[in-house]
């Protein structure tokens, strides 16, 4: 069982996740945290979002 | 005395787009020489091919597009020129500091991220592109030029790295940060006004 992580370093991996793959630990500590934290999740969500609107600013409109 | 000929009307009507394309480059290159010399490109481009310009989209989208590949062309010839600069004082003077300012002592946000509301409706916003662009054009150099790469251009993190000349770990904390100065931002200047907080 991971501990549970602060939200400091759940965004942290949260970022850290779009860079390489999360191992086992990091993971099951993420989604211990995410499952209680509506912020977290918005910051997850916001993260992917910023992802594809990167891209679609590349390719145009 | 003829009228214009076409040719001549329509190097008339795209210069006049060349003040809105010049701001458009310098908000992304923030260097008014390079700026200058996307916007000659581009123009100079647009003019070869307008026979392609369908007329589907106004002319400055058409424009703008085009200027859009000139300065990313750009951002790559500079950054691989100024790779190194400027990364130091700002990826290495306290991970710690910058995120205090972000996190309680407990860990917690200090300013909680917020429900979006409809984010894929932005996407189809012009205003919500220029709120893009200025979050954009306001992180640090590094961060901007790291975040580019990455998000942007979609490069590879161990590429990116490798490129400006600094660890991963330190590549990972500018991209970190750049993604949460860019949520902020467009919080703050788009989707914040929006937004209902739930109690």
């Amino acid at each position: 069982m991971a501990d549970s992580v602060n939200c400091r370093e759940a965004s942290r991996l949260l970022s850290l996740a779009h860079e390489r793959r999360l191992d086992a630990g990091e993971l099951e500590a993420l989604q211990l945290h995410l499952d209680k934290c509506l912020m977290c999740r918005n910051f997850d969500s916001q993260l992917k979002f910023l992802q594809r609107a990167s891209e679609k600013f590349r390719t145009g409109d | 005395m003829p009228t214009l000929p076409p040719a001549n009307a329509r190097f008339a009507e795209i210069e006049g787009h060349r003040p809105y394309l010049l701001r458009y480059a310098l908000a992304q290159l923030r260097d008014g020489q390079l700026a200058e010399e996307a916007v000659q490109e581009a123009l100079v481009a647009a003019l070869e091919s307008i026979g392609s310009f369908g007329g589907k989209s106004s002319l400055r989208t058409w424009l703008t597009s085009i200027l859009r590949f000139k300065v990313i062309d750009l951002q790559r010839r500079a950054v691989s020129e100024r790779a190194n600069v400027v990364l130091d004082e700002e990826s290495e003077s306290g991970e710690e500091g910058w995120l205090d300012e972000l996190f309680d002592s407990t860990g917690h946000w200090r300013e909680a991220p917020q429900t979006w509301s409809n984010p894929e409706a932005a996407l189809e916003q012009r205003r919500f592109w220029e709120a893009f662009e200025r979050c954009l054009g306001r992180l640090p150099a590094a961060g901007s030029r790291v975040f580019f790469k990455r998000e942007v251009l979609g490069e590879e993190t161990e590429a990116i790295c490798k490129d400006e000349g600094i660890t991963a770990s330190n590549c990972w904390v500018i991209l970190h940060r750049s993604r949460i100065a860019l949520r902020a931002c467009l919080e703050k200047n788009w989707f914040g006004k929006e937004v209902v907080r739930g109690g």
